[in-house]
């Protein structure tokens, strides 16, 4: 069986950064860019099935972005797995989390895929759907929020564990082909080297359009998308200061603010 | 000279070899010493086998190595230290034991290759006399020796010489040392019933030869042998008595030695050889300059004992267990799962079980990192500072540090590491150090200076300050990165910084096993080096200074590097540095491990500390027997866990038990964070400071009339 790991490379922002000309994002120039941090727990999720099961599963990842995200399939590839899906052309430009979702959904149907795992949200848009999307366009059994998973390749079900709030852990039986999203904390990610990211370049990458994948220009990008970013903007923030010196001139500083605030000065 | 008394022969004063024995008994003799010899050669041939299991070693110091080791052996330079008692017994063991061994083998050069094939004696008369009071004196040096040993072992026992291990519990089934106790124990009486029958048959054939006077005349020359015969003759012993009381020794005496001959390869008794061995291939700089790798291969490091380099299978086979290593380690001393002795112990295990096989085994049976008998586990990797305490002062020359980030390779390859690790590695290949903060942040530090510092990027420098990550992103440390510019501006010295070009110099990178980035670390340094001009490297930060000045020559970077403590010596010593203060305060100085174990470093900062006034008092390990502060070999990346006591810990208490100690001084960006802490978790901080070496210097040029920092480091009483 194949799991496919939906991964994204998001980005990350500098501590001083500006939001683009137009208002909907932040300036490209300080971003960062970096493997979302839930992938490195759902991709470590399918390789150790990968590894558990070796001839009976096989694990991808596959990524929707422009060619920067190959850095992404990149650090996945160092740590096992031997191959990868990029699926991007410049219509992709605007998609929403059920563009994405569609896109690989179509992903999984052409490689006959059992399972898709996704992480539980990326941490730049923290959209926590883009799974979800997936699973309902392939119409499949679905799971959201998994900080365990139990696989059987043989079986025709799963056993998935939940945390809950106050404490309560609730035990899934769910019904394959399956998508689920994952939980930090699900397992302990192994390290990518740089040696391992250097030699996964040898592995092949697959680079596949939208229209390959059965997808109109109408059903992606902005056009397709169901929702659309209107407005990006830092709000307004309130004021700290880190009172510096020694203990006595600190004790000084503090009774004085308090004072201002009393309005006592 | 002669020796020989007016009207004998010269001929006639010597021993008759298998006097009165029939021929049987010689043709007998003969078949035992050859069956020994060939059990002997059997094992040394099994041995070598087994090393040549291992892949080629791709450095060593060959002559020069040779020379060295000859050296090591015969001033016992290496095993008298911290243990001069028990180097000097193993030196009378030792040259009593080598004495005893070539006079035997002249008497064989004599008898079995000399005399039948070109006709040949020397073994008579003077040379004879002479021999045989060397000897006898040589079996004096030996059991007095042995004595003594038996007395450590026993009566004494050493903590070190505990087989109590670290890195394994009580149930684990290869937890036990109980071979090696009566190894040990067999050994030591071993040698000692062959030198004492050697006494005993000596004496026999005094007693039973005292009528003839070409041996009676002679007899003080092997004056315990008379001494024995006097007793013998006194119980009763006389010529007939003698005679077969010395066929018995003669026997006796005959047989335990061969046996122990033939049994050298198989016993600890081998380290005889396999320590000249390891001694002779030791590299120069084992810890200082870690090998290079390919990093193309298949695989990376040592995961499988066949990846080990021959010359480190030799080393784990010379360790005689004498505890020096066990007893240095931080780790061990502070409960954590590592004992270089037992690393090198398990790894000897591990090999002698698979690979003094006819075949090699499968791979499974190779791999030697994992949870089984006599595997290294990754926790005890892990625990290693890479301070080389164990490497330092190992006196067979084992290089443990190199070994064990060979293995941290393979487990970095498989991606096993400490989470917290992982993210300091990610840190650096995402944004070049190991806060994760923007490149563009690292000068930062240089705003609260009153001077700008020069781009080295923009224009020439006489002096390129490496500042290194710690140095350039720790906040504590970011004062004396600070200090250390004020020091130099104010001595006029023409210097300049990277700025957002230097990255993290990769030392400690190295050091936790990521090859791969190191590399990649050490070329982006040494491309943003190329494009500056300057006559010689400076950086406060002592593991910056040893990947620099050891390993970059490895990728093609050789510049002069000097650590900032030996700068400020010296513009201390020239008048340079212009003091308005003197430091009037007890201070004690901590080596930084990559200073002055893997550099030499020990004499630079106490000169400093003396010239800027301090009174320096040493704790009792300093120096070479530094203890580490716990921060190396990427542990300042790993979180202690709380149950266990850090080093650093450790450390600063045995800087408390110094009576008014008023300043600890460290010379080291790690050391600083680690005694920073462990100076208030010891609930220490009211009593001592801690400060950088720099730091105190830059006082002293400040200060007017006022006793620097009198304001925070309290009065003892």
């Amino acid at each position: 069986m194949k799991i496919l790991v939906a991964i994204k490379l998001v980005a990350a922002l500098d501590e001083d950064f500006e939001i683009r000309e137009d208002g909907c994002d932040a300036d490209p120039d300080y971003l960062d860019y970096q493997l979302n941090e839930w992938d490195d727990y759902s991709w470590e999720v399918a390789l150790q099935l990968a590894e558990k099961f070796p001839d009976k599963i096989e694990a991808i990842p596959v990524t929707v972005g422009p060619e920067r995200a190959e850095a992404g399939l990149r650090k996945c590839l160092a740590k096992g797995g031997e191959r990868g899906i990029r699926v991007w052309d410049e219509s992709l430009e605007g998609s929403d989390p059920m563009v994405i979702g569609h896109l690989l959904a179509a992903v999984a149907k052409r490689e006959q895929a059992t399972m898709v795992l996704a992480g539980t949200l990326a941490s730049d848009h923290a959209y926590a759907q883009t799974g979800m999307c997936a699973a309902a366009e392939l119409g499949w059994a679905h799971i959201a929020v998994v900080s365990r998973l139990d696989l059987d390749p043989e079986a025709s079900e799963a056993n998935v564990r939940r945390e809950l709030e106050g404490g309560i852990e609730e035990e899934l039986a769910i019904q394959l082909p399956a998508v689920m999203t994952i939980q930090l904390g699900i397992n302990e990610p192994r390290y990518a080297s740089l040696r391992g990211i250097k030699q996964a370049k040898a592995k092949p990458l697959e680079t596949l359009t939208p229209s390959e994948l059965g997808l109109s220009p109408q059903e992606v990008g902005e056009a397709g998308s169901l929702s659309q970013v209107r407005r990006m903007y830092i709000p307004e923030k309130g004021q700290a200061e880190l009172i510096e010196g020694t203990p006595a001139e600190q004790a000084t500083r503090l009774a004085e603010i308090i004072k201002e605030l009393r309005g006592d000065a | 000279m002669s020796l020989i008394v007016d009207g004998q022969s010269a001929e006639h004063v010597t021993r008759i070899l298998f006097q009165d024995f029939s021929g049987w008994m010689i043709f007998s003799f003969y078949v035992v010493a050859f069956t020994a010899i060939a059990v002997f050669a059997y094992g040394c041939y099994i041995q070598i086998r087994k090393y040549h299991r291992g892949t080629t070693s791709a450095t060593h110091s060959g002559l020069a190595g040779f020379r060295r080791m000859l050296a090591d052996m015969l001033t016992h330079r290496g095993i008298k230290r911290r243990d001069r008692p028990a180097g000097k017994a193993h030196a009378y063991i030792f040259f009593g034991f080598t004495l005893l061994f070539i006079g035997t083998s002249t008497i064989t050069l004599q008898y079995d290759i000399l005399h039948p094939l070109l006709g040949i004696r020397f073994w008579y008369g003077t040379f004879y006399l002479l021999f045989s009071l060397t000897l006898d004196i040589a079996g004096l040096w030996l059991i007095a020796g042995l004595l003594y040993m038996m007395y450590r072992r026993k009566w004494l026992a050493p903590p070190k010489l505990n087989y109590k291990r670290p890195d394994r519990s009580e149930a684990d089934p290869d937890y036990t040392r109980r071979d090696y106790r009566i190894e040990d124990w067999t050994f030591l009486w071993a040698l000692i019933i062959i030198a004492m029958t050697g006494f005993l048959l000596e004496a026999a054939r005094l007693v039973w030869l005292q009528t003839d006077p070409s041996v009676w005349d002679y007899r003080w020359w092997s004056p315990v042998g008379a001494a024995v015969a006097y007793g013998l003759k006194a119980a009763g012993v006389g010529p007939a008595a003698g005679a077969a009381l010395r066929m018995w020794l003669w026997w006796g005496h005959g047989l335990i030695a061969l046996v122990f001959i033939a049994l050298i390869p198989y016993t600890k008794v081998k380290h005889i050889l396999t320590a000249m061995v390891s001694l002779s291939l030791r590299d120069d700089k084992p810890a200082a300059r870690l090998p290079t790798a390919d990093l193309d291969a298949n695989r990376i490091g040592y995961s499988k004992i066949t990846d080990f380099s021959r010359r480190y299978l030799w080393q784990v086979d010379a360790c005689t267990k004498c505890g020096r290593c066990h007893e240095a380690c931080p780790a061990k001393a502070t409960g954590y799962p590592l004992s270089p002795r037992d690393l090198v112990l398990s790894i000897r295990e591990f090999s002698h079980t698979n690979l003094e096989r006819y075949a090699l085994p499968a791979d499974e049976d190779l791999t030697v990192l994992g949870r089984g008998l006599h595997q290294v586990r990754a926790e005890t990797l892990w625990a290693c500072r890479t301070c080389a305490a164990c490497v330092e002062i190992c006196p067979v020359g084992i290089e443990h540090v190199p070994m064990i980030v060979e293995m941290r390779r393979a487990l970095v390859d498989k991606g096993d590491m400490d989470p917290a690790v992982q993210t300091a590695l990610q840190n650096i290949q995402n944004k070049g150090n190991s806060f994760g903060e923007n490149k563009r942040k690292r000068a930062a530090w240089t705003k609260k200076l009153d001077f700008p510092i020069k781009d080295a990027r923009k224009e020439a420098v006489d002096v390129l300050w490496f500042v290194g990550d710690f140095a350039s992103f720790d906040p504590r440390y970011q004062k004396v990165s600070q200090a250390f510019a004020r020091v130099l501006h104010a001595a006029g010295v023409d210097f300049g910084i990277l700025y957002e070009a230097e990255m993290n110099a990769g030392n400690d990178v190295r050091r936790v096993g990521e090859e791969g980035l190191y590399e990649h670390l050490a070329e982006a340094n040494i491309a943003a080096l190329a494009e500056c001009e300057f006559k010689h490297i400076v950086t406060t930060d002592p593991h910056s200074y040893n990947t620099l000045k050891n390993e970059y020559p490895q990728f093609g970077g050789v510049y002069n590097v000097e650590h900032a403590s030996s700068m400020i010596q010296r513009m201390l010593e020239t008048g340079v540095i212009k003091l308005s203060g003197k430091l009037d305060r007890r201070v004690t100085f901590h080596d930084p491990c990559h200073l002055g174990r893997l550099n030499n470093g020990y004499d630079a900062p106490r000169d400093a500390l003396n010239r800027i006034g301090a009174e320096l008092v040493e704790m009792d390990r300093s120096r070479d027997n530094s203890f580490c502060c716990g921060a190396g070999g990427g542990r300042i990346w790993t979180p202690d866990p709380i149950e266990l006591q850090k080093p650093a810990e450790n450390r600063m208490q045995e800087a408390a038990a110094i009576e008014g100690l008023e300043v600890f001084v460290v010379s080291c960006p790690k050391c600083m964070n680690m005694f920073e802490d462990a100076v208030k978790s010891t609930g220490n901080e009211q009593k001592i400071a801690v400060r950088e070496l720099i730091e105190l210097v830059d006082a002293c040029m400040q200060a007017g009339t006022e006793q620097p920092f009198s304001h925070d480091v309290p009065e003892t009483a």
